[in-house]
């Protein structure tokens, strides 16, 4: 069954209409890419499946239950609203770590805020925030950064940052993982220590959803891809099938512009 | 901020004189809160410290025994001069007891006891150049530092001489001991106790009397305190106990028989 | 100079009691103002109209109009206006409605720096949060809070020189602080009288006080560096 699924999507700011009747789904332990030109509407779509952007049209669903159907509009409670956006994480393009807090802090902070919604938090407050860090602390060390736990964004480059925020997005368990341009605020020579985690991710079977503009990784790692072109899915399938052999015209004109940037 | 504060005054002036009229009696009032609240100024000999930090000085002494006959307390709250009116009306004070001189502007603005000391606006002037001057007449060149809105500043205006205006009468004194104006104009009670020999301005002098006026104690208009303080004089007159107070700060030949 | 020697210990008797309500002035207004100067920013950046619209008026005529009248209008007017002195005349009512007047403009000017600090963090930082599923409140507290702190220490710390000043203004309802305190051997206290240099030696005691607040000021500032 399908862990996630979009059905009908629409979304405009004022007249301009950015979102044009997206559905799509995706299986558990599959990554799907989305590529496309600047101004495709990827980057509202991911927006929108993290509750930061709410469609005017559509229904999200995620293992089945209704996250969000815009055909009987009930009362978001704030509360509601937050258990809703747990089941998705968010990894930004200009990472958003908080400065104030070490590497460490920044991926535990949410869940120890969490936390204290628990009925046993006060009885049990050592272990439950132990536990905690224990687990931030493994997935630091997933992302090679084991060493910098206690370091402050500013004394990271921008690779080992957006290695903290996919510690931090992990950290609440998601079920779907959001990529939005995650490499494309840094270096050349930093993207590639990014990419490593993100394909390891893959190899696990971490669900994701990754919006990118480096085409070979999403050829590569991607088990979907959806070219999407003015608001629409223009084009969805095999990674190989839509790279090697585009059906529309328009994939053709963008891998072909993207090619000759090369 | 001048211009400012009296378009202030004027306003609140114009919100309480209605109800002024109205209110019950000022009497009443000090008696049911038990207190007089004396708004004065540090000024010697009439209202000042002693080592002790009590207020002493002829107007305080007078107060206190005004306040004994009421039966009420006596508190001594020192004042903005240039708020005297506000501070009256808005009744953070319930009399002006200073050596305040009778103008036209204070009877307008408050209601006042009979004239119970002369005082006088002196010329004030550096020891070594007071020879120069042999008349009023001789002083139209220079420039007199004056209290702002004090009746010294309207003696000067009134002969057409240049002013500087300050806030205190003790800042106009400063500005002759500096040199920044050429001469002051204070009150003749003050002049005695601050300019001259063994005083803090002992290269002063003062010279000519530019008029005579009248101390009186201020109220809030309407009220009936001021008919009170009247018979508390004329009593104490009587009596020889204002003389007592008066001889004991040295200001007895300027006190007006009170009857 | 001998004579200066001799009225020294009465003058800096009264400057010390001066200083010591001018520095109850400054701390009160502090921590009156620190508090209340939030509380206005939230107001003015509230997405209730009525309630924004209200306090940047607010903000506006407290900001627009000099200290000084509103100490007069708020010591004055509840005897002139509603005919009830609710201040009364003594030392002690003086200062309190010198420390509304303090507290409310300074509030007011602290609000405006609060707002320029959290409008200054970017928007990355409520999104982060929000999909982490922090609620708003979690959001300021936890995140923006002191990120907003560590921007405004230095517009603050301007604003608590200037405090330190402005307090003199006080004197206009007879607050007997420093300024009043040496103004009054000029015209004679305490058996001293044309005595000048009291007034200018209060001067020191700014500097001295605005020295240690530079200190102090300055190592909050420091404190905050470790992130940026």
């Amino acid at each position: 069954m399908a862990i996630l699924e979009v059905e009908h999507i629409q979304k405009s700011f004022g007249a301009t209409r950015v979102l044009d009747d997206i559905s799509f789904t995706l299986e558990k332990g599959k990554t799907l890419s989305l590529i496309g030109s600047s101004g495709s509407g990827k980057t509202t779509l991911l927006r929108c499946l993290n509750f930061l952007e709410t469609p005017d049209q559509g229904v999200i669903r995620v293992t089945g239950e209704v996250l969000l159907d815009m055909a009987q509009p009930q009362k978001q409670t704030a509360a509601l609203l937050r258990k809703k956006r747990l089941h998705f994480g968010l990894v930004f393009q200009s990472f958003n770590l908080f400065p104030q807090y070490t590497a460490l802090e920044n991926v535990t902070l949410a869940g120890s805020l969490l936390a204290r919604e628990r009925p046993d938090y006060r009885e049990h407050k050592k272990d439950i925030l132990a536990e905690l860090e224990a687990q931030a602390m493994d997935l630091l060390t997933q992302m090679g950064l084991r060493d910098r736990a206690e370091r402050y964004p500013h004394q990271l480059s921008g690779g080992q940052c957006q290695r903290v925020a996919i510690a931090r997005a992990l950290a609440l368990h998601p079920d779907i993982l959001c990529f939005d341009e995650p490499t494309s605020a840094l270096d050349p020579e930093l993207t590639g220590e990014v990419l490593r985690v993100i394909r390891e991710l893959a190899e696990r079977e971490t669900t994701m959803m990754i919006v990118t503009h480096e085409m070979a990784f999403a050829r590569d790692v991607a088990d979907t891809v959806i070219f999407m072109d003015d608001g629409k899915i223009c084009e969805q399938g095999d990674p190989r099938e839509v790279f090697d052999h585009p059906k529309e015209e328009r994939t053709r004109q963008f891998l072909a512009r993207y090619r000759q940037e090369r | 901020m001048k211009k400012l504060l009296s378009v202030l005054l004027a306003a609140a002036m114009l919100l309480t004189l209605t109800a002024a009229f109205a209110e019950d009696s000022d009497l009443a009032y000090v008696e049911g809160k038990g207190t007089l609240v004396v708004g004065i100024t540090d000024f010697a000999p009439m209202d000042y410290k002693n080592e002790a930090g009590e207020w002493i000085g002829f107007d305080a002494d007078m107060a206190k025994a005004f306040a004994d006959s009421l039966g009420v307390k006596v508190e001594f709250v020192e004042i903005d001069w240039d708020n005297k009116v506000l501070e009256l009306n808005g009744k953070t004070i319930d009399c002006v007891w200073n050596g305040m001189t009778l103008t036209d502007e204070v009877k307008a603005a408050m209601s006042c006891s009979n004239a119970y000391a002369n005082n006088a606006q002196v010329v004030i002037l550096p020891a070594d150049k007071a020879a120069q001057y042999a008349d009023v007449a001789a002083l139209s060149g220079l420039t007199f530092a004056v209290e702002a809105g004090s009746a010294g500043e309207a003696e000067v205006k009134a002969l057409s001489y240049a002013t500087t205006a300050v806030s205190t009468q003790a800042d106009s004194l400063m500005e002759v001991a500096a040199g920044t104006s050429d001469a002051a104009v204070i009150d003749a009670l003050m002049a005695a106790a601050m300019v001259g020999e063994g005083t803090g301005y002992a290269n002063l002098t003062y010279t000519f009397s530019l008029n005579s006026e009248e101390y009186g104690v201020g109220f809030r208009t309407g009220s009936d305190l001021t008919e009170a303080l009247n018979a508390f004089f004329a009593g104490a007159y009587a009596d020889g106990s204002m003389m007592g107070v008066a001889e004991t700060y040295g200001v007895q030949a300027a006190i007006i028989p009170q009857a | 100079m001998e004579q200066i020697l001799q009225q020294m210990p009465i003058v800096i008797g009264a400057l010390n009691t001066g200083f010591l309500q001018t520095l109850k002035l400054f701390f009160v207004t502090l921590l009156g103002a620190l508090p209340l100067g939030l509380v206005i920013a939230l107001g003015s950046m509230s997405r209730s109209l009525v309630i924004s619209l209200f306090t940047r008026t607010i903000v506006w005529i407290v900001r627009g109009s000099p200290l000084m009248i509103q100490l007069l209008i708020i010591y004055y007017f509840p005897g002139l206006v509603l005919h009830t002195p609710i201040w009364g005349g003594g030392e002690s009512g003086r200062f309190l409605a010198a420390s509304v007047a303090f507290i409310l403009n300074y509030a007011c000017y602290f609000s405006e720096i609060y707002r320029g600090g959290i409008q200054g963090i970017p928007r990355g930082q409520d999104e982060a949060g929000l999909v982490l599923g922090m609620t708003p409140r979690q959001i300021f507290f936890h995140v923006k809070l002191l990120q907003m702190i560590k921007a405004i220490v230095p517009p603050i710390s301007n604003e608590i020189m200037t405090l330190v000043k402005d307090t003199s203004l006080s004197r206009i309802i007879a607050l007997q602080e420093i300024i009043w305190a040496g103004q009054s051997f000029l015209k004679g206290s305490q058996g001293i009288s044309g005595a000048i240099w009291p007034l200018f030696f209060t001067a020191v005691y700014y500097l001295v006080w605005n020295g240690i607040m530079t200190i102090v000021l300055g190592r909050v500032e420091k404190r905050l560096n470790y992130f940026r």
